[in-house]
């Protein structure tokens, strides 16, 4: 009987036994290789990449490298050396010339208070917009058809997408997004004495004084090289008779109202619908004038415009003048209700607008 | 005694089992809408987003019945709402067919996807496609959204301030309800709705007849529109693209089979003229209905047709023997459009190529012993800015027997 029970009692213990002899095993150590977790923050990978050596020190400059090391999330929109470049900005020490308000705004405006992804984005999106630090909204553009969605930030071709860092997203700009703190088109035009001649005739023909409300407007602005080359000087201009001409049609088709063109959409939309290319009369006239665009993957991130200007939409027509500006600094100039294009040439000269009598 | 134990283990947690399910009831408390009327809604503003508008509010619509409105005008709250209401489909199916379907929250017609009380069937037709609504006078607001997933009070502030239309409309108790919303003048953009009291229910139609009735609500201005302002060659989009004169005569053609060929016409069917359309977009009053054999096709065997029809609209003067306009031609300046009503309406018949595909009238399906078996139906055609919709009503029939 007692043997029974010790017997019974052992058999009872054995699985014990057998469990901590089992966990008494040595382990050797499992390696797994771990993620890493180094990824740098925003304000330290900026500064460690060569590429953006111009826009770090802009960050260094405004006062934002502390706060982009924090916990964010941010989604930094990074010019790239070559994208100051284009505006004129080679050295650091050129942002020293700046208004530092200025800088800290452009600054601010190239950074996203999210985490966006490229996924993120509305598939084939046009005009989404995203809060920025500056307290703007920044448009943004796809085309998600390619193979790697061209992505469009006011107009900015994204060269490379999705960088991720520690505390947010990436992505390096083609061209710095050129807005400017609480400026409208009119106060932009009238600070730029390189266009005081297209902003003599906006005041001649009746078209200044609108250009402060909401709009939002697209102006194609061109210079007063322009219009000298064209024979129409400041004195040329005070002297014309408004009554004389259709003044929809000698400075009417250089202002969009209601309409918000980045150069960028023009190209977007014809490749997300074949609806791209832009095509109306122009206001209270029988003129008829196309907008057509490059942008994107395939122009390198180079945008253009041209537009042409005839006498009706159907064949028969003549053609009346055509001009375009490839020059990224010129392009895509936001303010607060709308863009202003540099144009390279005169669409409509005054003798082409005569009223008939 | 160990069997004893064991049931009354087994009893122990039956009726431990049996207390849960007890405890679980609740009392299911069914909504119910005293003196209802019944509403179907379309949004019949259609967008294409280009150069030129993209920078317009899109059409994409919430519709708010009796809205409570906040200060600034922004609405807090309604009795009825119909969200992502986007423009309309085609074709509205005999059948509730959105609801439960599909992952996006856009809805073609309102209920559609949304999941409310719907009508009964009245009268032998099935009025699940109609949302119910207390009867009386209500105040009724479409306002535009932003196209996403978020619902619409649950938008930032300054997206709900943009109003489309903010009227009243009187419903009567049990009468069944049409709600367009519509662009009423092409050239100034003015937007309106457009409520019509249907009357299907109330006539005495046969059920070996198909009945067909037709509208055109097109805005004033849009066929003397220029053709690329108004996207009027856009593939899929036929001769009717340009849209109809405000005054067009109708035609009707039924074929006995898929041939498209003129000898394919059921005898007494080829372009036999069936009314006057005069385009209407303000008047309220339901048209005429016309209609047709099921089984106009002699030789069909009682059961089953393979009829379809075409409907050819010209303007006066014209008819089938005068038609100096190719098949495949889109530009017809506005004096000769066509619609099929052939298979599901995805398939052209080649040799019309510029003609609208809709689905056919004829509604087949399994019924009793029959598979398939033929039905006659009401139906609705609609010409709005150069498209077609077909609506079609369809009475309750015997189930299956397999």
């Amino acid at each position: 009987m007692n043997i029974k029970k010790t017997g019974n009692t052992l058999l009872f213990l054995l699985p014990i036994l057998l469990v901590l002899g089992l966990s008494s095993c040595k382990h050797t150590d499992l390696e797994i290789d771990k993620p890493n977790e180094n990824f740098r923050p925003a304000g330290d990978f900026v500064k460690n990449n060569y590429d953006l050596s111009l826009f770090s020190a802009a960050m260094e400059k405004a006062g934002f490298t502390q706060k982009l090391n924090g916990t964010g999330p941010f989604t930094i929109l990074a010019p790239s050396n070559e994208a100051f470049n284009l505006i004129g900005i080679t050295r650091p020490s050129d942002f020293d010339k700046m208004n530092p308000d200025s800088l800290k705004f452009l600054v601010g405006s190239h950074i996203l208070d999210r985490r966006l992804l490229s996924q993120d984005i509305p598939v084939n999106g046009i005009d989404i917009r995203y809060h920025t630090l500056a307290e703007t909204e920044v448009y943004t553009s796809v085309f998600s058809g390619a193979e790697d969605p061209m992505i469009f930030f006011n107009g900015s071709y994204v060269s490379r997408l999705n960088v991720k860092i520690a505390n947010g997203n990436l992505f390096v700009l083609k061209r710095v997004m050129k807005s400017s703190a609480k400026t409208t088109v009119q106060s932009w035009l009238a600070a730029r004495p390189q266009y005081s001649i297209f902003v003599s005739a906006l005041k001649k023909f009746g078209y200044w004084d609108e250009l402060t409300s909401e709009g939002p407007y697209t102006i194609f602005a061109p210079k007063n090289e322009v219009f000298e080359a064209n024979g129409l000087t400041a004195e040329v201009i005070a002297g014309l008779k408004p009554d004389r001409y259709i003044r929809s049609r000698l400075v009417g088709c250089y202002v969009f109202r209601k309409k918000h063109f980045f150069v960028s959409d023009f190209y977007v939309l014809t490749q997300i619908n074949n609806d791209g290319g832009y095509g109306g009369f122009i206001e209270d006239d029988t003129y008829f004038m196309t907008i057509g665009a490059n942008a994107g993957l395939y122009y390198k991130g180079n945008s253009s415009y041209s537009i042409y200007v005839r006498t009706a939409k159907n064949y028969p027509y003549d053609p009346v003048g055509s001009a375009g500006c490839d020059v990224p600094a010129g392009i895509d100039n936001l303010t607060d209700n709308g863009i202003v294009q540099d144009l390279k040439g005169l669409l409509v000269l005054p003798e082409q607008a005569y009223k008939n009598n | 005694m160990m069997l004893n134990l064991k049931i009354k283990n087994t009893l122990l947690s039956a009726s431990a089992a049996l207390l849960f399910f007890v405890t679980g009831c609740s009392k299911v408390e069914y909504k119910k809408i005293d003196d209802p009327a019944y509403l179907r809604v379309f949004n019949n503003l259609n967008y294409k987003i280009g150069t030129d508008n993209k920078d317009e509010m899109l059409p994409f619509l919430t519709m708010l019945i009796d809205p409570e409105m906040g200060q600034d005008g922004i609405p807090l709250n309604a009795s009825v709402k119909g969200d992502f209401l986007d423009q309309r489909e085609p074709y509205a199916p005999p059948y509730p067919s959105h609801v439960g379907s599909g992952t996006t929250k856009n809805n073609p017609e309102y209920p559609g996807r949304e999941n409310v009380l719907v009508g009964p069937v009245l009268n032998g037709y099935d009025l699940s496609s109609w949302a119910q609504i207390p009867s009386g006078k209500h105040r009724i607001v479409f306002m535009f959204r932003p196209k996403n997933q978020v619902p619409f009070f649950d938008l930032e502030t300054k997206l709900k301030k943009n109003v489309l239309i903010d009227t009243t409309i009187v419903l009567d108790s049990k009468e069944v309800y049409t709600l367009h919303v519509l662009q009423k003048d092409y050239r100034t953009k003015k937007n309106g709705i457009y409520l019509r009291k249907e009357n299907f229910q109330k006539l005495p139609l046969s059920d070996s007849l198909v009945y067909v009735n037709f509208y055109n609500m097109s805005s004033k201005g849009y066929w003397q529109a220029d053709n690329d302002a108004k996207g009027a060659s856009a593939f899929g989009m036929g001769a009717l693209g340009g849209g109809l004169r405000d005054e067009m005569n109708i035609f009707l053609s039924l074929y006995k089979n898929a041939s498209p060929l003129p000898s394919g016409r059921i005898p007494g069917y080829g372009g036999k003229y069936l009314t006057t359309l005069k385009r209407n977009s303000e008047v309220l009053e339901v048209s005429p209905y016309f209609s047709f054999p099921l089984f106009a096709d002699g030789s069909s065997n009682g059961i089953r047709t393979e009829m379809w029809q075409r409907f050819d609209f010209f303007a006066p003067g014209m008819d089938l023997t005068n038609n100096p306009y190719g098949m495949n031609s889109p530009n017809t300046d506005n004096n000769w459009a066509s619609l099929n009503c052939f298979m599901a309406g995805k398939t052209p018949q080649p040799g019309m190529e510029n003609t609208v595909n809709l689905p056919n009238m004829v509604v087949n399906i399994h019924s009793g012993i029959y598979n398939p078996r033929s039905f006659a139906t009401v139906n609705t055609i609609e010409i709005v800015n150069g498209r077609a919709y077909l609506t079609t009503i369809q009475r309750k029939y015997a189930p299956p027997v397999y």
